[in-house]
């Protein structure tokens, strides 16, 4: 037995690039449903929207650097955008948090400057559009740093990071408060709900307070409430009576979770579908078209017709891109040809772990209005886009939020004009 | 500036071999140094598959060596039971196998004691359903496999509880000689820089393929090691439960040893001029992978979790004008240098295989008390190891149940090998190490399916807190465990590996910017 459905538009991957693409579909008046096999990546990134960080030495103003990226790299994601969209998607990016289910929760930044934001390490890093609980941990900031972690926490060490930023000539020191919990493997997202709880932040500021200096910011792991950061951060601050910042660390990562509820609402609110559980294991054609796809959720196969389809699946890191045991890559959603896979006489990897490893640029080779080679009604946005080195450039969730909103301009004219010539 | 040590023994060499002869040497009562240039079984010792061979392997090919296998294997299993998982093993038919073969190894174990049943097919493909359903023949033998770090490290404590010294990352960088006599060495700290001269009563070579090079420190010529290089792949699951091997005369990746939570395939055997060439080619990788096909079908779509080579020390004598390479005695070599240079207070031990590790270190402390002119009798046959007191053999789960028990008391630092916090701060301060690998062979952190992407950053952090390092040390523990964890991964990167890899990629350099530590000018006049 299997259902049928039909759309305006079908988006594969529930990730930044999935998620924006169908809300700014679905808000452009298309019937659009978002299918993903899982959550994307935003639960392992740290929940800022990297523009461009390094390219490849520390950038300061994202659009100064990305216009000199794109002249000499034609095939990089950016360059297929284009600049113009990059701002007009982080303008709504901006309003979406402000219309979003996290009240008073808001990012802060500018397509022309980098934040320099400790990371758990106590390394600088930079970083475009970020939530206003991080923006205090900025290295250009005048007050000393006190980062704060507890023993309870395994994924952050204060003493380690305030070490750094030290070296980074940041005056910073570290603590460590008590927290009792009942389990010893706590993370992140176990605090943050503890952090929602006013009566426990406030025994909490109680604690902490005692081990302050007069002029001291407060550096936190990134725990600071996961229903109301917004209200746990201010109030914690006030409480405090000092700025308090976030630092993300390993995952699960609850700003990344916070971004994922803002982005899963905007596609709803604009009343597209999401539907997690469901992977595409089959697609049919009809000459360079896809014409339907085929999800499958709990044994159970749905076919989604649609006259244009989004991939948004990710790369290796999510499995949409696989390299066999044979050295053979494959595209597995759609089955679509890749781009910068080095030849087969090419090393694929090198020795040293902090090189740029060739097989670092793979993706799905798509033309220069990032329709997949191919296959004419399918457009690709975020990590399934070859030709960046994200993860190095910390270019991610921007590529990602830049390629979602181009690629629902794009689909969008494309429908209308299959529309038009229907009629 | 150097400081001196007196001692009766020096052995040279902290792998199986030289820790057995310290074990050994102690046990007897002579007063022990033990020194390496790195830690304790960071060079053959542990860069092997972890089989106690039956001896089935050598059975027809090498007749001597399957009977020290044998005796060796029976002896091991009581005075290390706490290291050694008995897996038993099969040697099986494949259609790639002669099938003449199968009786001369049926035979050959006959002949030299190798326990070994004939086993009825079904039953065999109801014990093992992955491997090779068409398969002729099963013969099951006493294989087992060893947890050879806890092994060496367990050496190295009974040692030390008899009063021996034991002193990895110190290098001999020269060898006394007073006329025809061996006097001691020197050696130097590698991360100390301090150099200290032992005088030795007797120096023991036990360097595996390095014995050429520590023998010519002595002036003595014509210890000739080839080095064997081979290659081993860890799969993520146990396969197989059961170690397995074709039943052919010994060849490439012809084995595949279950180990704690993994299991390994091997080997290559490719000469090789230099002993520290840890070269993986892809053929090699390739031809592997085809050879695991062979035994357990669908095995590359199991995820190879590491790569690694290790060199066998195939000993030559040069001196006995022998420079045929062919058929190299896989058996130990023993050279008295008194008997064969004329040159007293000085032993080598070369050759062998883990398995016979405590025979070695036997026949070389009885040289060594043949120097000395004194009478010592041996118990390494029957003296248990410090932590296998109570005979029983460690078994697949037994630390999992252990742990499970406590899971909620204690922070799990590595998940995949359930590594807490307690025991890694504790091991840190017994190794007063700044080296995160050499807590890995210690506890194995880092060694499970993430290959560190979720521990390492933990055991940085709680490695500079407990050690007072700077940030700079601390930045370069992370790096270099990184680079020490992706040597053996890059070669073998695909599947779900490579996608594990990448989530690595963003952790570490995405999130947490390693490839960015701050550098001691004043990072934030750049904004």
């Amino acid at each position: 037995m299997r259902g049928e459905l039909h759309y305006d538009a079908v988006v594969i991957g529930a990730g930044t690039a999935g998620l924006v693409a169908g809300a700014r579909l679905a808000e452009s008046g298309a019937h659009v449903c978002v299918l993903a096999k899982g959550i994307g990546s935003t639960h392992l990134a740290p929940g800022t929207i990297d523009v461009l960080g390094y390219a490849p030495d520390r950038v300061a103003s994202p659009r100064e650097a990305l216009s000199e990226l794109v002249a000499a790299r034609p095939d990089h994601p950016y360059a297929l955008i284009g600049l113009d969209t990059v701002d007009h998607a982080l303008a709504w990016f901006e309003s979406c948090v402000g219309a979003g289910p996290l009240a008073g929760y808001r990012y802060v930044g500018r397509f022309e400057h980098n934040h320099l934001l400790p990371t758990a390490v106590g390394a600088l890093r930079p970083s475009t559009l970020v939530p206003e609980t991080m923006v205090a941990g900025d290295a250009s900031a005048p007050e000393p740093v006190c980062v704060v972690g507890s023993r309870a926490l395994r994924d952050f060490h204060p003493a380690l990071c305030a070490a750094n930023l030290t070296r980074a000539g940041i005056a910073a020191r570290a603590v460590e408060v008590d927290i009792d919990v009942s389990r010893a493997d706590e993370n992140a997202l176990g605090l943050a709900r503890r952090f929602d709880d006013p009566a426990w932040r406030a025994g909490f500021a109680a604690r902490l307070a005692l081990k302050l200096q007069a002029d001291e910011r407060v550096g936190l792991p990134a725990m600071l409430g996961a229903r109301d950061p917004g209200g746990a951060w201010s109030d914690l601050e006030h409480r405090l009576g000092r700025r308090v910042f976030e630092i993300p660390t390993l995952p699960p990562s609850v700003p990344g979770m916070r971004l994922y509820e803002i982005l899963r609402s905007a596609l709803r609110r604009a009343g597209g579908r999401l539907i997690l559980g469901a992977e595409v294991v089959d697609a049919e054609r009809s000459g360079s078209r896809v014409s339907a796809v085929l999800a499958r959720t709990g044994g159970h196969d749905t076919r989604y017709a649609a006259p244009s389809f989004v991939l948004a699946a990710g790369g290796f890191a999510s499995g949409a891109i696989e390299l066999d045991s044979r050295w053979i890559t494959h595209e597995r959603v759609l089955g679509l040809p890749l781009r910068g896979v080095p030849a087969p006489e090419q090393p694929r990897f090198l020795g040293d772990y902090l090189a740029e490893q060739p097989m670092s640029r793979v993706g799905v080779a798509v033309d220069g209005d990032l329709r997949a080679e191919g296959a004419d009604n399918v457009l690709v946005a975020g990590a399934a886009l070859g030709g960046a080195v994200p993860w190095r450039e910390l270019s991610g969730e921007g590529i990602a939020l830049a390629s979602g909103f181009r690629v629902a301009e794009l689909a969008g004219a494309g429908a209308a004009a299959t529309t038009g010539a229907a009629a | 500036m150097s400081t001196t040590l007196s001692t009766d023994v020096l052995v040279i060499g902290g792998g199986a071999t030289g820790c057995g002869v310290a074990w050994d040497a102690s046990l007897r009562g002579l007063d022990v140094v033990l020194v390496d240039r790195g830690d304790l079984a960071e060079g053959t010792s542990g860069r092997f598959h972890g089989l106690v061979h039956s001896g089935g392997r050598y059975a027809v090919k090498d007749p001597k060596a399957a009977e020290e296998c044998i005796g060796e294997n029976r002896i091991l299993r009581r005075i290390a039971a706490d290291c050694i998982e008995d897996t038993g093993g099969f040697f099986v038919t494949t259609p790639w196998d002669d099938p003449e073969y199968a009786d001369r190894f049926k035979a050959g174990c006959a002949a030299t004691g190798v326990d070994c049943e004939e086993i009825d097919l079904a039953a065999a493909l109801r014990e093992e359903p992955r491997i090779n359903p068409s398969i002729s023949r099963v013969f099951r033998v006493p294989d087992a496999n060893i947890d050879v770090w806890k092994t060496v490290w367990a050496l190295a404590r009974g040692a030390q509880d008899h009063g021996a010294r034991v002193l990895p990352y110190h290098a001999a960088v020269a060898i006394h000689r007073e006329g025809d006599r061996v006097t001691g060495a020197r050696v130097r700290g590698a991360r100390t820089g301090e150099e200290i001269d032992i005088e030795a009563r007797v120096t023991v070579n036990a360097s595996g393929a390095w014995a050429g090079r520590v023998a010519e420190l002595a002036g003595i010529e014509g210890v000739r090691i080839l080095p064997g290089r081979g290659i081993m792949i860890a799969m993520n699951h146990r396969l197989v439960n059961t170690c397995v091997n074709r039943c052919q005369m010994p060849t490439d990746g012809d084995i595949i040893v279950p180990i704690r939570t993994v299991c390994v395939i091997g080997t290559t055997d490719e000469h090789t001029e230099d002993p520290d060439d840890h070269t993986v080619f892809q053929s090699e990788v390739d031809a592997m992978l085809d050879d695991g096909e062979k035994l357990v079908p669908g095995f590359r779509e199991a995820r190879a979790l590491r790569v690694w080579t290790g060199v066998r020390p195939l000993f030559e004598d040069a001196k006995a004008g022998n420079t045929e390479t062919r058929d190299v005695t896989r058996a130990h070599a023993l050279l008295d240098h008194e008997q064969r240079d004329g040159v007293t207070g000085f032993v080598t031990i070369t050759g062998g295989k883990l398995t016979t590790f405590r025979l070695m270190a036997e026949d070389t402390v009885d040289a060594v008390c043949r120097q000395l002119g004194q009478e010592r009798a041996c118990s390494t046959r029957t003296e248990p190891l410090p932590g296998s007191e109570n005979g029983e053999p460690y078994r697949l789960g037994e630390r999992l149940e252990r742990k499970e028990q406590h899971l909620s008391d204690a922070q799990l630092i590595c998940e995949c090998e359930m590594v807490n916090r307690g025991k890694l701060e504790d091991a840190i301060r017994r190794r007063a190490t700044t080296n995160l690998d050499d807590i890995r062979r210690l506890l194995r952190l880092g060694m499970g399916p993430c290959q560190g992407g979720f521990c390492i950053y933990r055991a940085t952090g709680i490695l500079h807190g407990l050690d007072g390092l700077s940030a700079e040390q601390a930045n370069e523990a992370l790096r270099h465990f990184l680079q020490e964890r992706w040597k053996g991964v890059w070669p073998i990167l695909y599947g779900d590996q490579l996608r594990q890899a990448r989530l690595d990629d963003w952790i570490f350099q995405g999130v947490l910017g390693v490839g960015h530590p701050p550098s001691s000018e004043l990072d934030r006049s750049a904004t």
